[in-house]
């Protein structure tokens, strides 16, 4: 109760903070909006040119696409503030504001690194998502159902990663390019899985399962889910529980050796 | 005369910005224009070889003054003149003859060693290999920092940063060099090692013109001070015409043997009363002498110490202040 | 001479320095060495399977699909810069002052330091990611005329410094230039070419990419190195189409000297 309290107070602090810059403020939101927009770009012209993922029409696969796009932002939203928070505090050897609050420092960190302009890719994702899901439709509740049970999976998993790379902040300071080398490997998400080759397709399920971030959510909802897509929810909540373990450990190690 | 401001203004058109979530969310849409004119017709004139420090409370326009006289910023009105340049319109020929130290904003790069940011300077500037080499090696033995400056910069202290700034800044040779709070954060070792070498530049025939809040500059360095407050000229003058400005006046710390009553002296004003048996004294020399007063003194008291001082700077530049507001 | 001596020492000098600062930060650039590769592994699956048995799609045959793809992510390594925000930088932070009481045209300034930065790329990113790209996924990564394609991408290289250039000098005007520069990237990363071959977009859409900047930054140079040209229905010998882009280089460069100098203008009387 008193985490969504200051959660509230935060995010009108954020906001009001964003708008002193007006200008940018109002580009950065709309840019991320259509930023966001512009990700199924690729899938159009693939789709337009008379292509095609092989067994996946185009709804379809925008539907994957959207659901990508939706869990990653509101992953991002909350997570994100933190990456680049931990880094400047950790270059500065600033950390210690973090520790000094009478609150645990994720809970803190996480409720005061809102960052308003990602809205824009929140935004982006829905639209998507309605969109595919108009021409799609909805099998049956069912499917709801194992839709919300997915794509639970899938933001335990962002949730994992960011706060992993918020860790890898720690050990590898001023690196902005941390980043980078996460969305890589979730780029693999992005598209239906089953186009890949064996062995990538069983990592991009179980080992790091990106495919929970947009593919096997968007499945569910199309009906074509296959059993093993519920497996690897595991593997997703034990990311999220790793990457706050990890987190938390970076801190105690950053204690021992700034204190 | 190397420099020369003939009723020199600079004004600035600005917007008004609220705080808070509802002002932010206003000023999206409506803005009120703000004129403020920070240099208010200024004209002094300042011969070659001389420390001037230039004196203000924040947003005095000394910076303003100081930008000006670097060829960064255009007056609105009036003339300037530095070593025969009008700087902000010859701009790329006259910096070659100055020299410029601002403590808030670093030349130097941060990741690598200073030596490295001076062959850049060097470059930059155009100087010959062998005058280089000299007049690296004079400043640097100047300076002590022949170790410091083959260490990244990023691991220096700030004195040690300050005073690599200071070779950055006159490899050159500059004619003239313009400080802007040059001993800013520095600690007492610190701004002792760039006062003297201050000192030492300018017995060479550097020009140097310096704004700092920290009055001890002024003391050890400017011998010429000009003081600004809203944008005008209110002191110029030595140092000595400076501390007689409010008339000839002595502080005296007295320490006494027993209890007395001690307002009886005339011309002498108690300030401050530590305990009944010490005293801060303001005595007016033009109302009574030193002798005098001492005389005066023991005749009513028995003291066990005293100590006579000059007045204050920052009690005579906050007079200052405070006249020219009124 | 003596100027042009003394031009020529200070690019040096500056480049120089430049790598040596960046070397600091070589892990930076090493994290190319498993995102480049990660990224193209990517393209290189979805587009083996999009192929399937093989045929031609929009013009492009696999592997001069995957051979597109190929370069322009390292192609990407020897144009990318940061003066944008180097520039945003030093002027929000007031640094830029100390660059004009120094007797240099802060624009050569950073163009110097674009070629130290450029340089340790090639050594740190370029050739690496080459070796890698050629090795783990066996395709064919020379160009088709070595002359014409060191050409291209050189200018390549100067027009998005010149882009750059300009978007930073906004900040002149602007306190926050971060929408400014997300636009830039944004039409950029759709119209440089780096998403998907320009071939791809409807026919007006190439069209006007001829008289936007972006495509001069990477699908010039990507289809220079693969040999045959074409946009918008046009096919273009390479010498004409390097013209073209030096043509565009030419007028980026000019737009940055307008801007400079209205920059400047506004710096002498606002002073920030």
């Amino acid at each position: 109760m008193r985490f969504i309290k200051l959660y509230g107070k935060c995010i009108k602090i954020a906001i009001a903070g964003a708008l002193a810059y007006r200008l940018n403020f109002l580009l950065t939101t709309l840019l991320a909006t259509i930023l966001n927009a512009l990700f199924p770009i690729v899938t159009i012209l693939i789709y337009n040119a008379g292509a095609s993922f092989p067994g996946w029409d185009f709804y379809e696969v925008l539907l994957i696409q959207g659901v990508f796009l939706l869990t990653s932002n509101l992953a991002y939203l909350m997570f994100d503030g933190v990456l680049w928070t931990t880094m400047q505090h950790v270059r500065e050897g600033t950390f210690e504001v973090v520790l000094l609050k009478p609150l645990s420092p994720l809970t803190y960190l996480v409720s005061t690194t809102f960052t308003p302009e990602i809205f824009g890719g929140v935004i982006a994702g829905s639209v998507l998502f309605g969109f595919s899901l108009f021409f799609t439709g909805v099998s049956s509740f069912a499917a709801i159902g194992q839709f919300l049970l997915l794509f639970a999976g899938g933001f335990c998993l962002m949730a994992g990663l960011c706060l992993l790379m918020s860790a890898t902040a720690f050990k590898w300071v001023d690196n902005g390019r941390i980043p980078e080398i996460y969305d890589s490997v979730m780029t693999f998400g992005k598209y239906p899985v089953t186009i890949f080759p064996q062995a990538v397709r069983g990592a991009a399920s179980f080992v790091i399962p990106v495919a929970m971030i947009g593919f096997f959510p968007a499945s569910a909802l199309l009906d074509r889910v296959e059993i093993a897509a519920f497996f690897a929810v595991i593997p997703c909540v034990l990311f999220m529980l790793f990457g706050i373990w990890v987190y938390n450990k970076m801190i105690k190690l950053y204690e021992g050796v700034g204190g | 005369m190397i420099i020369k401001l003939n009723n020199l203004e600079k004004t600035f058109v600005t917007y008004k910005r609220g705080s808070g979530f509802g002002a932010a969310l206003r000023s999206l849409f409506k803005r009120e224009k703000v004129i403020v004119k920070a240099v208010d017709g200024i004209s002094f004139e300042i011969p070659e070889g001389e420390i001037c420090g230039l004196l203000g409370p924040n947003g005095a326009g000394k910076s303003t003054i100081i930008k000006m006289l670097c060829g960064a910023l255009f007056p609105t009105g009036g003339e300037i003149n530095v070593a025969g340049f009008k700087p902000a319109r010859e701009r790329v020929r006259y910096v070659k003859e100055i020299g410029a130290v601002f403590g808030q904003k670093s030349q130097l790069i941060w990741d690598i060693p200073p030596i490295d940011s001076f062959a850049m300077n060097k470059a930059i500037y155009g100087i010959e290999n062998s005058l280089f080499e000299q007049r690296l090696d004079e400043l640097v033995k100047l300076l002590d920092v022949s170790e410091i400056i083959q260490k990244p910069t990023r691991v220096l202290s700030l004195g040690e940063r300050m005073k690599c700034e200071f070779i950055m800044a006159m490899l050159h040779n500059p004619r003239i060099v313009f400080l802007d709070e040059p001993t800013i954060g520095l600690d007492v070792i610190a701004k002792a090692n760039i006062r003297d070498f201050i000192v030492e530049m300018n017995k060479k025939g550097t020009t140097f013109i310096l704004t700092t809040h920290d009055l001890e500059d002024v003391e050890r360095l400017a011998q010429r001070i000009i003081i600004i407050n809203h944008g005008k000229k209110v002191f110029d003058g030595s140092l000595e015409t400076l501390q007689s400005e409010l008339g000839r006046k002595k502080i005296v710390e007295l320490k006494l043997h027993k209890n007395a009553d001690l307002l009886d002296i005339k011309g002498a004003v108690v300030l401050d009363k530590k305990s009944q048996l010490e005293f801060t004294l303001e005595v007016d020399m033009d109302v009574v002498g030193i002798s005098e007063f001492v005389g005066e003194l023991s005749k009513q008291a028995e003291f066990t110490d005293i100590s006579i001082k000059e007045l204050p700077m920052d009690k005579i530049i906050t007079a200052i202040y405070a006249k020219s507001h009124s | 001479m003596t100027k042009i001596k003394q031009k020529l020492d200070t690019c040096m000098t500056v480049a120089r320095v430049t790598v040596k600062e960046y070397l600091a930060y070589r892990s930076h650039m090493l994290v190319s060495l498993f995102v480049g590769p990660v990224y193209f592994a990517v393209q290189y699956f979805i587009w083996g399977a999009i192929y399937g048995d093989g045929g031609e799609i929009a013009g492009f045959e696999y592997t001069q699909m995957i051979r597109y793809f190929g370069i322009t992510a390292l192609i990407g390594y020897l144009t990318w810069g940061s003066a944008d925000w180097n520039l945003s930088m030093l002027i929000r932070t007031g640094k830029f002052l100390t660059f004009a009481l120094r007797p240099l045209h802060h624009r050569f300034f950073a163009l110097s330091q674009k070629i130290g930065h450029r340089s340790l790329a090639l050594f740190l990113e370029f050739i690496p990611c080459w070796l890698i790209l050629m090795a783990v996924f066996k395709i064919n990564l020379f160009p088709a005329h070595l002359g014409w394609f060191i050409l291209s991408v050189l200018l390549a290289s100067l027009i998005h410094f010149f882009i750059a250039y300009c978007i930073g000098l906004f900040s002149f005007w602007l306190v926050k230039t971060d929408g400014l520069r997300m636009a830039y990237w944004l039409f950029d990363s759709v119209f440089a070419g780096f998403l998907i071959p320009l071939v791809f977009f409807p026919k007006w859409m190439q069209f006007i990419q001829f008289f936007l900047p972006f495509q001069y930054t990477s699908y010039v140079p990507a289809m220079v190195f693969l040999g045959e040209y074409k946009l918008g229905g046009y096919e273009l010998s390479l010498p004409a189409i390097v013209g073209v882009q030096a043509l565009a280089t030419l007028t980026m460069f000019v737009v940055s000297e307008l801007m400079y100098r209205a920059a400047m203008k506004r710096f002498t009387a606002v002073g920030s």
